[in-house]
């Protein structure tokens, strides 16, 4: 049912969409380094400032140095230098996907938005759009956009009050103003893939990542038995355009022309390496099944490694049904044929068998484990599960 | 007319719940206590606060300074397919249940995801996890550190055991900085005084 809707909106949005494709992808010129104008702008920057401190000091903070130089080399490969130097970038160990960007030129990454793309030209369409909201001082817009719509709510209400008339206008007002966040989410869309066509990056990235947004939120509601979302149209209280219709109109004014460009796949995954286990680690313990099985699929692609072969064994042990014991111990046994060296490959194998009750080879798989890493945290546990007579 | 007295009273009825929602209540040294209604009891050898907050049905918090600086959380006949506490938002963000097919080592996993589904915590790692006899059953105890959303970092310390399929696990956490030191000697003296009873609920 959702297939056939998505497909419907799809053809429907591609026609709505059609006309943008002659929308200006033109870069404008930089402005270069600016500075906060009057009150309103001022006091935003002063707040921006106060929330960097606090991210500089987190705990969330991911403060390897290579994986940071990285990610901020292909920011500047998308926007070009000049305009890079303004940005301050925060990796933060969060497994959601996302990125945000303030005011004062500070952007934060979530690990989570780190593991689901997979080409450096996606992350970078990620990092273009957020960077557009930047150079389009769009919070500050948004502001005194909020600040307008309040004010005429407070007004409408003592107007209401006094003349006892019903009005409308409320949610005229309202309305009003979370369709202003999506036309800027919109904005910031087109202006971040006209960086990506100004790069040497391939474009359609941008618009690939959306179609497999909404591939885990089916999976994700499928996998907890609820109803998925719609994505033909935004909710009233959106504030952001449908995954859809954002993967629609960036598909359609990404230029077919540079579509054979590199997306550095491989530089991707190998900046990404000496992470991923931490990341999938991450991502395994949400209780998510649907969505995570569905992020673990689209980075195997069709190659399942040894990492994304185990994380799947721990999801699958998580979830503990008789049927996920003996579907988790096989994928343990699969990773282990492909990378012996890891020992909770085996305590994950050892654990699943018994609890389905195959005792003797559960406990083989659990020796194994202590003997690579006998001085694991949970050494002890283990070793009188191991001693323990059943 | 009488729709506006129901509504005064309604009124009335609202102001008052909340006096009565935070009376937190003094768990006298020295004396046998119940916990949340179940079989496990302990005797504490000094003054807590319980917290009129539960956390979940079979669940109740004890402090000494306040919670964010002492945290002693008893989770007590958690039965199959319940999760530990409750569920703040079950559509997005569902809790893992507890199995009575889980093994012993599976329990420091379950609190962990508990947490990290639950609470929104990105940082937690299990320090020591060992056999222990708790309240006169084979239990597991664990130790682990982990990082919530007030940037404070914690340590924590629990003790469990799985009882005719029922989960009883108590956890101790606090700051990492002076209060989990200061205060573990009054955990462990709870923990040492429990007692799980034979009969069902």
């Amino acid at each position: 049912m959702n297939g056939r809707l998505s497909v419907t909106a799809v053809s429907l949005l591609l026609a709505v969409a059609a006309p943008a494709q002659t929308e200006n992808l033109a870069v404008p010129p930089y402005q270069g380094v600016y500075e906060p104008q009057g009150v309103d702008e001022r006091g935003l920057w002063m707040e921006a400032d106060e929330t960097e401190r606090s991210a500089r000091d987190s705990g969330l903070l991911i403060r390897d140095q290579t994986l940071n130089d990285y990610v901020r080399s292909v920011l500047c490969r998308t926007v070009g230098d000049d305009r890079c130097r303004n940005v301050r970038i925060y990796i933060l160990r969060i497994p959601s996907f996302n990125a945000t960007m303030f005011p004062n030129g500070m952007m934060t990454v979530w690990s989570g938005l780190l593991l689901r793309c997979r080409t450096e030209a996606e992350l970078a369409s990620v990092l273009g759009h957020e960077f557009a909201h930047f150079e389009r001082r769009h919070t500050v817009n948004r502001f005194r956009r909020t600040r307008t719509a309040t004010d005429i709510l407070a007004w409408s209400a003592l107007i209401g009050a006094v003349t006892a008339q019903p009005s409308n206008t409320d949610l005229l007002v309202i309305g009003g103003l979370f369709r202003f966040n999506r036309d800027q989410e919109r904005e910031a869309d087109v202006l971040g893939l006209a960086y990506l066509t100004r790069s040497t990056y391939r474009p359609q990235g941008a618009s690939e990542i959306w179609v497999r947004m909404m591939g885990e939120v089916d999976a994700s509601a499928l996998g907890r038995a609820q109803r998925s979302r719609r994505y033909d149209r935004a909710p009233f209280f959106a504030t952001h355009p449908t995954e859809l219709e954002r993967a629609t109109y960036l598909r359609s004014l990404a230029g077919p022309d540079i579509a054979g460009r590199a997306d550095n796949a491989e530089a991707y995954a190998a900046a990404m390496r000496p992470w991923t286990r931490i990341f999938l680690e991450d991502q395994v313990r949400l209780n998510d099944f649907g969505g995570t099985e569905f992020v673990l699929a689209q980075s195997a692609g069709n190659r399942w490694t040894a990492d994304l072969l185990f994380a799947r064994g721990e999801l699958y042990r998580m979830r503990g049904n008789p049927r996920d014991l003996v579907n988790a111990a096989d994928f343990y046994r699969q990773s282990i044929t492909q990378d012996d060296g890891r020992p909770e490959a085996f305590r994950g194998l050892g654990l699943a068998l018994m609890r389905a009750r195959s005792t003797e080879e559960g406990k083989a798989a659990l020796r194994r484990y202590l003997e690579l890493k006998p001085d694991a945290p949970d050494a002890p546990m283990i070793r009188a599960l191991v001693d323990q007579a059943f | 007319m009488h729709i506006r007295t129901y509504m005064i009273t309604a009124v009335a009825l609202l102001l008052m719940a909340p006096a009565a929602a935070i009376a937190n209540s003094l768990i006298a040294a020295n004396a046998p206590v119940r916990i949340a209604n179940s079989t496990l009891s302990v005797t504490p050898s000094q003054d807590w606060n319980k917290l009129s907050a539960r956390p979940g049905r079979s669940a109740e918090t004890w402090t000494l300074d306040g919670d964010a600086l002492n945290n002693l959380t008893y989770y007590a006949g958690i039965q199959s397919d319940r999760p530990l506490f409750r569920e703040v938002d079950r559509r997005n963000r569902p809790l893992p249940r507890f199995s009575a097919t889980m093994l012993l080592a599976d329990i420091p996993t379950l609190l962990e995801n508990s947490y990290r589904a639950g609470r929104s915590v990105a940082v937690y790692a299990i320090e020591q996890v060992e056999p222990v006899q708790f309240a006169g059953q084979s239990g597991v105890h664990f130790r682990y550190s982990f990082t919530a959303g007030d940037e404070v970092r914690r340590r924590g310390e629990a003790y469990g055991a799985i009882v005719s399929g029922c989960l009883y696990l108590v956890t101790y956490e606090a700051p990492a900085i002076h209060y989990f030191d200061a205060s573990i000697e009054a955990f462990r003296q709870v923990i040492a005084s429990a007692a799980i009873g034979s009969g069902r609920r």
